[in-house]
């Protein structure tokens, strides 16, 4: 599918950043490569005002990474490269970091994989009565409140 | 009644939860009510619940701040002079449409403050006055809890059942148990069981602050409205109201207000009721400028948006090595400690404040930083921090006593306004050095109690930006026309025929969330000006 909003370099190299930024997991791919990337790009559609800290985001990962392409970096240069852009412009970056977990967090296999059957509605969750033996103690205390 | 020519014996400014009280009440006797409400009835089909990215609402569409949220019914504010955001919602039901309904009543020594302590001032009643229309109101809108409270004087049955203890609450309860400290299951305005028409039991599905699409909320939508409706009330939602007018002899006329198609309308009462709550109503009358008022309606003492109190709130919360599924069963609610309630000056302030022992969030929320903001670590500790977290925390919320300050305020920004051209409010606002005192003693004592429990990882988020629920004050009530707004009726002093029955009303804040009160309060005033209407509005 074709980026609404990054560029195809961008789609990719965000892409790259993902997988570092949340690594895979058992049987789950890291963040960019389930598709993280394509779907923060909709979020910058959905949603102007994120695209400038994303976008500066992006862009400073190049700049840091100096002359070598982000992509041709092994993983430990890759986040030493995210570390130092997080230090330079840690509001840019914690938001392309919260993009990135909102894309992650809201696909069913992810929350599947935490144990998570479905979305909160229709069926909700059993949880036991409450129990009014518990609060024997707390009975016996007598008036706590001031009158007036 | 009010002369035929009028629109409305009563116009209410305000469809939330002390509006649509006070439509519900007065119109039971017969008046002619009009409710003004800039936003619109929120859709089953807006909910989130049912999808997989629900917690994107917090972001989004059920943000709580409304300079986040940024629906075409908010209006700007500007908080720069403020480390607490002030949180609403514009909408039939107003901030009762995604809530975490706890729904405690203040205690007899909160109307007392001054007489007790020697700080802030008196309510112009007491508890004992208010206690009908707490029992009325809580009748009306349904409350999950269990009487018999030795925190609290004695109180009628509750409408349903508490709501459920679960792992979370065996966990608070090893703590407090050690520590021999009060706690009761709280009031909540959240049906445990079949309560009301058209409503379901709360199914424990987790995040009533993104709204409940089921009505086990008792929201004012899903409660009065229906009520007020079917009595005759006339909602008119879209309706953004500018000013509040006066005739030459000062007293109000009514409203003008654009409605949804932009157009400007005027609308004629016997009476103007306002309900807009702590930023809303202030805003609405500083605009009211007249040769009468020129400081704004009622407004002749200055008192008018001052005192602004919210609670200060700090978030503590508890991480434990066995799974107690905080993200599962209403967000809140579950628990009050009330030990530190009363003042005792050995702590080194007065007055007090509360537990408010609380569940958790789901897994895109805690990675984000939970409740607290503070975010899961990225990259190769991720994903065992996350689960170290997720589904084994607990949070509770510190609410304290925010004591009348007249420096802090709402006034009108100089430039920025909504998109009719009103002036948006400026909120100045800091915390006391009475208020910091206790917020660090009860964040210890917050400490304190999950250690006692056994938490493996205490976070603590000291001053919450984003905890203005709570927005009392800026129109208080009292005797002294000097120092308040409105008598104890909700009358103003300088307006016979002008009420206001919010949050802006309360004279302190107690300790405790103000719902409650806030209907409670309406439902007085309201049956004080129904029975006394003839002689106000002639």
């Amino acid at each position: 599918m074709t980026p609404r909003i990054l560029s195809p370099e961008e789609l990719g190299l965000l892409t790259m950043v993902q997988d570092e930024l949340v690594p895979a997991h058992g049987d789950l791919s890291a963040a960019g490569t389930l598709g993280a990337a394509q779907t923060v790009d909709a979020y910058l559609a959905e949603r102007p005002q994120l695209r400038h800290p994303v976008l500066t985001a992006l862009r400073a990962v190049e700049v840091i990474a100096g002359g070598t392409p982000f992509v041709e970096l092994d993983s430990e240069r890759r986040v030493d490269v995210l570390r130092r852009v997080e230090c330079a412009d840690p509001e840019s970056f914690s938001e392309l970091v919260k993009q990135t977990y909102n894309a992650y967090y809201t696909r069913p296999d992810v929350q599947a994989s935490l144990g998570i059957d479905g979305p909160p509605q229709p069926v909700g969750f059993e949880l036991p009565a409450f129990d009014e033996s518990r609060l024997a103690r707390v009975r016996g205390m007598g008036k706590l409140w001031r009158d007036a | 009644m009010a002369a035929p020519e009028l629109d409305s014996d009563v116009l209410i400014v305000g469809s939330g939860a002390s509006g649509a009280a006070a439509a519900w009440s007065l119109s039971r006797r017969g008046l002619r009510v009009t409710c003004l409400e800039q936003g619109r009835w929120v859709e089953p089909s807006d909910y989130a619940h049912s999808r997989p990215d629900y917690e994107l609402a917090r972001q989004t569409t059920f943000a709580k701040d409304p300079n986040v949220r940024g629906w075409a019914e908010d209006y700007p504010i500007n908080n720069s002079g403020t480390p607490i955001f002030p949180l609403m919602v514009n909408a039939v039901g107003g901030s009762t449409v995604h809530w975490s309904g706890h729904f405690p009543r203040m205690r007899p020594s909160d109307f007392r403050v001054r007489t007790l302590d020697g700080v802030a001032d008196d309510w112009p009643f007491t508890y004992w006055d208010l206690e009908p229309y707490y029992d009325l109101n809580d009748s009306m809108v349904g409350v999950s809890g269990l009487a018999g409270d030795p925190g609290n004087p004695p109180r009628s049955p509750r409408q349903t059942p508490p709501l459920a203890f679960d792992a979370g609450c065996e966990a608070y309860l090893r703590g407090l148990e050690k520590l021999g400290w009060h706690w009761w299951p709280c009031d909540n305005a959240l049906i445990s069981e079949p309560f009301g028409e058209n409503r379901s039991p709360c199914n424990c599905c987790g995040p009533c602050d993104i709204g409940c699409p089921i009505g086990a909320m008792s929201s004012a939508h899903v409660t009065y409205w229906p009520k007020a409706l079917a009595q005759g009330v006339q909602l008119i939602t879209h309706a953004r109201v500018e000013q509040i007018t006066v005739d030459r002899a000062g007293r109000a006329t009514g409203a003008l207000y654009y409605d949804d198609q932009g157009v400007r309308r005027s609308h004629t009462a016997g009476v103007v009721v306002m309900a807009a709550n702590g930023v809303g109503t202030p805003r609405l009358l500083l605009n009211s400028t007249s040769a009468r008022f020129p400081n704004g309606l009622a407004n002749n003492s200055g008192v008018v948006g001052a005192y602004l109190m919210f609670h200060p709130v700090a978030f503590v919360s508890g991480v434990f090595e066995e799974v107690v599924n905080g993200q599962r069963g209403p967000i809140g609610g579950l628990m009050n400690c009330q030990e530190f309630y009363e003042t005792d000056l050995a702590r080194g302030f007065v007055r007090g404040f509360e537990l408010q022992l609380s569940r958790s969030v789901g897994p895109l929320s805690v990675a984000n930083g939970g409740i607290l903001g503070h975010p899961v670590p990225w990259g190769s500790a991720h994903h065992e921090a996350l689960r170290s977290r997720y589904a084994h925390t607990m949070t509770t919320s510190v609410m304290l006593e925010d004591l009348p300050e007249p420096e802090n305020r709402v006034t009108l920004d100089p430039e920025l306004t909504d998109a009719h051209g009103i002036p948006a409010p400026l909120i100045e606002y800091r915390a006391g050095e009475n208020t910091q005192r206790m917020l660090e003693f009860s964040i210890a004592r917050a400490r304190e109690l999950f250690e006692a429990a056994g938490a493996v990882e205490i976070l603590v988020d000291p001053l919450v930006q984003e905890s203005g629920w709570h927005l009392m004050g800026t129109c208080r009530m009292g005797d002294d026309p000097e120092r308040s707004v409105i008598n104890g009726w909700g009358q103003a002093h300088e307006c016979p025929n002008l009420f206001v029955i919010d949050g802006s009303t309360f004279t302190t804040s107690a300790a405790v969330n103000p719902t409650s009160t806030i209907q409670a309060v309406a439902l007085r005033c309201a049956d004080w000006l129904g029975r006394n209407y003839r002689e106000v509005a002639a």
